[in-house]
């Protein structure tokens, strides 16, 4: 049988691949087919082997005969390329997805399709599985759409119908300040993200805990140096005093310390929290002082004891977004504003409204400052006599409230201006904040319009990246388009990635080593690579490199496969040797059939004739390049 | 985890900075040193395959030793003294520190005086003489180079075997 045949002359093929073993196409085909064979005739009993009988079946069953025989061939011409297409299904999947996303694109709608029905199938199966992920992403989600709302006040009007919304509605109109200012106050969301427990004297993280989605921080790091800077702080402001440093303020960011002879609770926040907050992490540090003072008066330095202080730490990890408060009412207290609105505007709302000259100029001078950009009045005092009262929340870069006054020819005298400090989401403020916070380059321009803060022309890729980070932590800043900002060398580098990718290393019969025609070519080729690692380290990128591997149709398929391995590790060995640090992927292909399909001339017939074609025996190279994040910042760059 | 804070200790440009950059690539910048008066760098170690952080807080002073900030060797569970081999006034001021340190910490801590720039040895004022008076005081020395690293990691080991040990105690 020639499957036999074709199996014995493979076994005594041990040179691989290069080595013509004189078999046609369809050799292995064939052996496959006779393996299916055995295996079919394996349960029938053999027929009686007699002549006559033998005639008289070819006579009478011929057709079927031949029928059946075709049904077996079929069937083992599929197993054997479901065999062949097993063997290099993963390689193949990798090496295709890396190369376009074609494969994605066909298998979605499969993949997707599958799994809607399975989920359709087992509900129960899957919410199982899936509700310990989902509560905290949903968490996620929620916070962030809020934090969006916070930089779009436009959403307020969504609030008008809602009972919320009515009592702001009601609110505003009471204190006489805009709906948009109430809604701001009353939508202020914070976020801790991490809570470190320090041992007072040694400055030595006890335990942390991070926030969800929140990328890690190195702790020991982070509370050496709070720690130094509170015994800085100490030391040049507060001498000999109590005086202890509680709060930290960088941008959106605040770092609230609570602080005791022992140990200090430090949180990292995003937004300003509740006033609450302050008297959660003092109860939490008592509470924690008691149940580890033992372990804090021996420590030396093993934090094995304060693992258990998780659940503290977690309650620290709390989260408030706008509508957290919101209580269930009854019935009739739902219709009291209206009530009250209607009581208001029928009797007291006249007597608020009438005024006398002075009321007016007050009340425009007000108004002067809620249209000053970075102020928001939340609060004014009419006094009988002496200067009323205003509470005035304050970007740190927007103008003086007395300025603002005495510019548009307002007596500031006449009022107590009081301040809190905020982070203004005016889109003046965020444009003063965006060219206080960046130092942007010439060749660049920076604008900032309707929340995207856009940069074009052209500067290094190590100030894009970092200005990325900047511009996307900017208070105000909910998009960064860099689309027209570009490195001019990046020319340089896609010319040097499209000449690698073109090059092509071929190789004698059965050798890793190449063609001595080519090992110039290779030489060349290793060492601008490593030009290429260089400047694409300058440029504060990372890439990695496939190399993959080939051989020719002949020869076992195993001893391809290490052939076409051994050739793409030798040029890796190449590149590691000159003290490459990239990360090289290796493939090794096997061999190629598809570089034969409708190629002229003699390498497709050679290749035809089961011949071994030089071309074939080759390595390739792809480059990737991708942004260097540096250790910590992933989740800043999300 | 273990983690051990160390203070390095010395006088203005005897190379405790330089050291530990040798010991340890630190991350974060100088600028933070210049403000803050110091320098923290993290190194993990095996001590008897114990893995231990070392915490190194690099004290900065402009001229003088005079004007570190001491305040930053508070909670340090050891320390290292450095000197520049070819100052031998800087010996002295180690010495100095040396009891203060002893005196603000409250007890003995584990401790190693460096004897530094031994790459220049030839060009050393601080004489056998003067070490053989530290051995009489039962001081424990290296000589080191943060140049060519002779040294560096043995004294940063055996400080940190030393703490384990008194922690242990
Ligand atoms: N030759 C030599 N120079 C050193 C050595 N250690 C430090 N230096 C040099 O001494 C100077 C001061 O070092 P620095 O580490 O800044 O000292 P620090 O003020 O104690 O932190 C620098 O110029 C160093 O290059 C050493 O072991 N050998
Ligand atoms: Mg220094």
């Amino acid at each position: 049988m020639a499957g036999d045949l074709n199996a014995e002359t493979a076994a005594y093929a041990p040179q691989g691949d290069d080595v013509s073993c004189g078999v046609g196409d369809h050799g292995g085909a064939m052996e496959a087919t006779g393996d299916v064979r055995a295996e079919f005739w394996q349960d029938i009993p053999d027929a009686p082997d007699d002549a006559e009988l033998n005639e008289l079946r070819k006579l009478l069953l011929r057709r079927e005969q031949i029928a059946l025989e075709k049904l077996v061939r079929q069937e083992g011409e599929k197993n054997y390329h479901i065999q062949q297409v097993s063997d290099v299904i993963a390689e193949a999947i990798i090496a295709r997805s890396g190369r376009d996303s074609q494969l994605r694109m066909a298998i979605e709608p499969i993949v997707d399709a599958t799994l809607k029905n399975s989920i359709r199938k087992r509900q129960q199966d899957f919410v199982n599985v899936l509700f310990p992920l989902m509560g905290p992403t949903i968490r996620k989600s929620i916070a962030e759409s809020f934090r969006s709302m916070l930089g779009a006040f436009s959403k307020s009007v969504e609030m008008a119908f809602s009972w919320k919304g009515l009592r702001w509605r009601f609110d505003a109109w009471r204190t006489g300040q805009s709906f948009n200012e109430i809604v701001m106050l009353h939508s202020l969301v914070y976020r801790v993200e991490r809570v470190f427990f320090i041992h007072g004297d040694t400055g030595l993280v006890l335990a942390h805990m991070e926030g969800e989605g929140v990328g890690s921080l190195d702790a020991e790091m982070v509370s050496a140096m709070l720690t130094a800077i509170q015994d800085f702080v100490r030391d040049c402001f507060a001498k000999g005093d109590e005086g202890a440093l509680d709060t930290l303020r960088m941008g959106e960011f605040s770092i609230f310390i609570e602080k005791s002879n022992k140990a200090y609770l430090a949180c990292i926040v995003r937004g300003t929290p509740h006033d609450s907050f302050r008297t959660h992490l003092r109860e939490t540090l008592e509470l924690m002082l008691v149940e580890f003072a033992e372990d804090l008066d021996d420590f030396s330095g093993d934090t094995e004891a304060f693992s258990a202080t998780e659940r503290y730490l977690e309650s620290c990890l709390v989260a408030h977004y706008a509508g957290d408060n919101e209580k269930k009412l009854p019935l009739w207290a739902k219709f009291m504003p209206v009530l009250v609105v209607l009581l208001l505007c029928g009797g007291t709302g006249y007597y608020w409204y009438t005024t006398d000259r002075f009321n007016t100029t007050m009340r425009e001078a007000v108004q002067t400052l809620r249209l000053e950009p970075g102020l928001v009045v939340s609060h004014v005092e009419r006094q009988k006599s002496g200067p009323w009262k205003v509470l005035a929340l304050k970007d740190a870069l927007a103008r003086l409230p007395e300025d603002v006054l005495r510019r548009a020819g307002f007596d500031p005298s006449l009022f107590e201006i009081q301040t809190i400090p905020y982070l203004s989401y005016d889109a003046s403020i965020v444009t003063k904040r965006a060219s206080t916070g960046i130092d942007v380059p010439d060749g660049v321009e920076m604008t900032f319009d309707k929340g995207t803060l856009s940069f074009r022309g052209t500067a290094t890729m190590a100030w894009i990246l970092e200005t990325r980070e900047k511009a996307r932590s900017l208070a105000g800043v909910e998009h960064v388009d860099m689309r027209d900002l570009r490195d001019p060398r990046m020319g340089e580098i896609a010319e040097m990635v499209r000449k690698i990718e073109s090059v092509r290393v071929e190789f004698p019969v059965n050798k890793d080593v190449p063609v001595p025609e080519d090992t110039e070519k290779l030489q060349k080729t290793v060492d601008m690579l490593a030009v290429l690692e260089k400047r694409v380290k300058e440029m504060g990128m990372v890439m990695t490199l496939t190399i993959y591997g080939h051989a020719d149709a002949t020869g076992t398929e195993k001893r391809n496969y290490e052939i076409s391995q051994a050739r793409a590790r030798t040029v890796a060995a190449m590149l590691y040797a000159r003290g490459s640090s990239m990360p090289i992927a290796m493939y090794g292909m096997g061999a190629d059939h598809a570089s034969g399909d409708g190629g002229a001339g003699s390498a497709s017939a050679d290749r035809k004739a089961g011949g071994s074609v030089q071309a074939d025996r080759r390595i390739e190279f792809r480059v990737y390049l991708a942004r260097a994040v540096p250790a910590g910042t992933e989740a800043l760059l999300q | 985890m273990i983690s051990k804070k160390i203070c390095l200790l010395g006088a203005f440009s005897v190379g405790k900075t330089s050291l530990v950059e040798q010991f340890v690539h630190s991350i974060f910048s100088d600028k933070y040193l210049t403000t803050l008066g110091v320098k923290i760098s993290k190194k993990d170690v095996a001590v008897d395959s114990v893995a231990v952080t070392l915490v190194l807080w690099d004290m900065e002073g402009k001229d003088t030793y005079a004007d570190v900030n001491l305040a930053y060797l508070r909670g340090a569970m050891g320390y290292l003294v450095v000197v520049d081999g070819m100052r031998k006034e800087t010996l002295q001021a180690a010495m100095d520190l040396h009891h203060l340190a002893e005196k603000l910490s409250g007890k003995s801590l584990p401790f190693y005086f460096l004897i530094n720039k031994a790459d220049l040895v030839d060009q050393w004022e601080v004489t056998d003489a003067m070490l053989d008076s530290l051995d009489k005081k039962s001081i424990k020395f290296f000589r080191t180079s943060a140049k060519t690293g002779q040294y560096v990691n043995e004294a940063f080991n055996a400080l940190a075997r030393d703490m384990l040990l008194a922690s242990r105690a």
